[in-house]
């Protein structure tokens, strides 16, 4: 840094010196990203959690505590975790969608290849919904294959 | 609660008296030392504290919780933390949207076929149709600040430093 601070000392209002370890992460062009990591986090959390990295490394952590610390402003109380739990439902949600469909399909298709069957005698459960054709042509077993999730 | 004789252990890590009103005893008890420990690790204990002040009594538990969970990700992958998990769940959810629209098309094209062979086969117009709440796109809230995630998209897919979100994600219990 020839004449202008980075970020970090920029906010931190101290002197940024040549080799300032933090300012190839916390560029002056953008306050906003030390801001919030050290709110969160504290510049010397910050400092050591990047000076255990191997340098190659240290941007993309950087990146990944800015995202977090946003996050956690964002929603003081779950802050990212709060968007873990989101996608965790949303792939509850999908599953069990994508195994009615393809129950669906498969209803469809062995209707299409046996039209004369008799009716389908279905019996749902907590956690499987088994189809059980009279003639015994096809044994259709679906299990709910939610995984286990985030609790 | 901190009492004089059994100080929580934020107050036994930071060795100081644990009073009465310790913001921290509530939440980390004597008996589970490596909770605090590892929140002061990543977060620090001052940060936390100012953090859990800034909220309402009721909703510091699950602060507490959800700042253990993500210490305990940043810890166990130091350069992702808990955008691994993320980056993962949400490459299962595109995924499953994927598989998902593949099976609804299939549908589709057998229906088709049944109407071109002027089947006999009453199939259930419900079949087709979905409540509206089942189509909805399985999009991430606008509440969170996400411009940046499909970088992170890019990391876990480019990266060879991910340890493991799925254990990230299905191991840690958040709330006992």
């Amino acid at each position: 840094m020839s004449s202008g601070r980075c970020a970090a000392c920029r906010y931190l209002r101290r002197r940024c010196t040549q080799d300032c370890f933090l300012s190839p992460y916390f560029p002056s062009n953008n306050p906003q990203r030390f801001a919030s990591v050290h709110r969160i986090y504290g510049a010397s959390n910050v400092t050591k959690l990047l000076q255990r990295l191997p340098t190659h490394l240290r941007s993309e952590a950087a990146d990944s505590l800015y995202f977090e610390a946003q996050c956690r402003l964002e929603d003081p109380v779950y802050g990212c975790v709060g968007l873990i739990f989101l996608l965790q439902q949303q792939i509850h949600s999908a599953e069990s969608q994508l195994i009615k469909t393809q129950a669906e399909i498969a209803v469809m298709k062995s209707q299409t290849q046996h039209p004369q069957t008799q009716p389908f005698r279905a019996i749902s459960g907590s956690n499987n919904l088994l189809l059980q054709q009279s003639d015994n042509d096809a044994n259709l077993i679906f299990s709910n294959q939610v995984s286990s999730g985030f609790i | 609660m901190g009492s004089g004789s059994s100080p929580c252990a934020s107050c036994k890590l930071l060795r100081r008296r644990c009073a009465k009103d310790c913001i921290f005893a509530p939440y980390f008890p004597a008996d589970d030392p490596h909770k605090f420990s590892i929140v002061h690790k990543v977060f620090g204990a001052s940060n936390v504290s100012k953090m859990l002040q800034e909220l309402p009594v009721q909703q510091r538990a699950d602060a507490v919780s959800s700042l253990v969970y993500e210490a305990n990700a940043r810890v166990r992958d130091p350069v992702y933390g808990c955008v691994g998990a993320i980056s993962y769940l949400q490459n299962q959810v595109s995924q499953l949207q994927m598989q998902l629209a593949v099976a609804q098309t299939e549908i589709l094209c057998i229906q088709m076929q049944h109407h071109q062979d002027d089947s006999a086969l009453a199939l259930p117009t419900q079949m087709q149709h979905h409540d509206d709440d089942d189509y909805k796109p399985f999009l991430l809230p606008t509440t969170h600040n996400l411009d940046n995630i499909s970088q992170y998209i890019n990391f876990a897919s480019s990266s060879n430093v991910i340890q493991d979100p799925a254990a990230t994600v299905k191991r840690e219990s958040l709330w006992t």
